[in-house]
């Protein structure tokens, strides 16, 4: 079988490099890719972590544009639209994700 | 409408008490507000009909700035922030039960009601919302707020299986305005209610995460935010560290400094009682706040009161133990001598085994445990997160998470963990971790995930993905946090997470 898209290619990868254990189903990683707090932030609906993509940044941008986790993670959809600036590539990019609340803005 | 440098006059700035800046008037809030505000009856559209916090006060104002635009310098955001909080804050009684949102407690766990937990509190604290008072048209208003803001608000998970937007705009809406209304009792009557100065010297008692229990004296002058503090806070071994910074008081009540303790800025959320007597409330580090305690307080001279001891508990055989409080002068102790000091008063012990000192003075009445054993440990708090941090300028710094392991004794039932066991107070521990459960074994989040300090603080690891894992995993892991004293052992349970990027005053 020749694969026809890059995952299948990185699949094909893992086998020959018997790392198959990582290949996993989203579905079996994330109890089903679902929006907001199914997985959570913090924490996935089981209270632990197991169930949390891994690591986050590979699928940030997927999640959190449309308002993944609205109250932690900044969406570029509408409110913090130049969150993302010199980081088109959250994997690798993550160090130029910054905070969006201003430090001085204090009581 | 004169600019609001210029709408500021010398005689203005005189007439409040030469505090900078001065406290707001109408025209700041006019002047800065009134380009999309527009006048109604008793001030500007939208604004008149909330009442809030300080923090969720600023907290409106950084949104119009970020999503608005307003530009605005930071000394007229917080002076406006005053004048609202003054006018439209909450009572003692309404901010009181959701008081642990305001103080950032890291322990802190929520329970609500359905629909409010899934429709509210699934997204921020249920006390974001509950610190607010609004008329039943502005409730109604904060649903469109919401989905105007979070346009996929109805599709998420918890939103698409319901009528999102039929239920948030009836009986959201409905419960909210019914809840927490604009006008209410408490409001009313704390408005006309005298305020009590907050000026004068007070014994406080806390703990100053790494370094130990301490107790001090702060003495606060002025006549207006902002004001000015200083004193020092002591240490178990009497080691001072001079305090000083300044205080901003909200709504008469609503006691808000930045304190440099000893080279570390430190962050007060506390609440004056509505007495002018005493404080609550949390100390943290400012730039960390998940390492803090909660912090008592008293007004020098109200009486015979005692907040406590320093150091909570003691070994037995000779100890220095300092009562903290005020007017415990003929402080009278079942062992050991008592002599009065600025702090309270000391207290010179030579106790054998196991055993309990009571002492009491003008009313007031204390305890202190002295051990040569405990029945067994408890690690506080039982459950808590951490967050990986650093590595980059612009992200989050790490959040650790702060433990203590507290001695305890059987009790009159001769078993561990029931209701009679007998708190003995905070105990020197070993501090370990381990993997969880099966999964943080297999990923080795021990490794990982970061160190668990002698003092009983947890550092998480750096952020990022990290390509020694398997999937190139974050440094997050779930550990069980073992403590281990006079033969006992106890553990808690950690979570050591992902970054918060938005990471407001009230979260």
């Amino acid at each position: 079988m020749k694969p026809l898209n890059q995952k299948a290619e990185r699949v094909q990868q893992a086998a020959a490099e018997g790392q198959m254990e990582e290949v996993r189903a989203m579905q079996t990683v994330t109890a089903g890719c679902a929006t907001t707090f199914d997985p959570g932030w913090e924490v996935d609906p089981f209270g632990g972590l197991a169930a949390l993509c891994q690591p986050m940044e590979a699928d940030l941008y997927g999640c959190s544009d449309p308002c993944w986790w609205p109250a932690q993670v900044p969406d570029i959809m509408v409110n913090h639209q130049n969150w993302d600036e010199g980081a088109p590539n959250a994997a690798t990019d993550w160090r130029a994700l910054g905070t969006t609340y201003p430090t001085d803005a204090e009581t | 409408m004169a600019s609001r440098s210029g709408g500021l006059t010398a005689a203005m700035l005189l007439t409040f008490a030469g505090a900078t800046p001065a406290f707001p008037s109408e025209e700041l809030l006019q002047d800065t507000c009134g380009g999309c505000h527009t006048a109604e009856d008793g001030g500007l559209t939208r604004i008149t009909g909330q009442r809030k916090t300080p923090e969720g006060w600023i907290m409106t104002i950084v949104r119009m700035q970020q999503a608005h635009g307003l530009d605005i310098s930071a000394e007229d955001r917080r002076a406006i922030v005053q004048h609202l909080a003054d006018t439209q804050g909450l009572a003692p009684s309404e901010a009181a039960p959701f008081r642990y949102a305001l103080e950032k407690d890291p322990n802190a766990q929520e329970s609500f009601d359905e629909p409010f937990a899934s429709m509210c509190a699934r997204c921020h604290t249920g006390a974001r919302a509950l610190l607010q008072n609004r008329t039943a048209d502005e409730w109604e208003l904060h649903m469109d707020f919401h989905v105007g803001h979070f346009p996929t608000i109805e599709y998420q998970a918890l939103g698409r299986d319901r009528e999102w937007y039929k239920i948030a705009k009836t009986e959201i809406a409905d419960y909210l305005a019914e809840q927490n209304p604009l006008e209410t009792a408490a409001w009313t009557d704390w408005q006309v209610g005298e305020k009590q100065p907050v000026a004068g010297a007070w014994v406080v008692m806390t703990d100053l995460p790494g370094i130990g229990e301490a107790y001090g004296k702060l003495t606060v002058t002025g006549e207006a935010s902002p004001y000015q503090i200083s004193g020092e806070f002591v240490t178990a071994d009497g080691t001072a560290h001079p305090a000083s910074g300044q205080m901003n008081l909200y709504t008469g009540y609503e006691w808000r400094a930045n304190l440099d303790i000893g080279g570390t800025v430190y962050r007060q959320v506390l609440a004056l009682s509505e007495d002018g007597n005493s404080l609550q409330g949390r100390q943290f580090d400012r730039g960390n706040d998940a390492l803090g305690a909660p912090l008592h307080g008293v007004r020098e001279g109200a009486g015979s009161v005692i907040l406590g001891t320093v150091p909570s508990a003691v070994p037995a055989g000779e100890a220095q133990v300092q009562v903290v409080g005020t007017g415990l002068d003929g402080l009278e102790s079942s062992t050991g001598a008592a002599s009065a000091n600025g702090f309270g008063a000391a207290l010179t012990l030579a106790a054998e085994g196991n055993g309990v000192v009571t002492f009491s003075a003008g009313g007031a009445e204390g305890q202190i445990a002295h051990y040569t054993s405990v029945d067994s440990l408890r690690v506080e708090p039982a459950l808590t997160i951490a967050r990986v941090g650093g590595g980059s300028d612009a992200g989050p710094d790490a959040v650790p998470a702060y433990f203590n392991a507290v001695g305890m004794w059987n009790g009159p039932d001769g078993e561990a963990g029931t209701e009679d066991d007998i708190r003995i107070g905070r105990v020197e521990a070993q501090w370990s971790v381990a993997n969880a459960h099966e999964h943080a074994a297999h990923m080795k989040d021990t490794e990982y995930a970061g160190e668990m300090q002698a003092n009983g603080i947890f550092q998480p690891a750096i952020a990022g993905p990290n390509p020694e894992r398997p999937f190139s995993a974050n440094n997050a892991g779930e550990l069980k946090v073992q403590a281990e004293a006079m033969g006992q052992q106890a553990e808690a349970m950690l979570i050591v997470t992902v970054q918060r990027f938005i990471d407001p005053p009230i979260r």
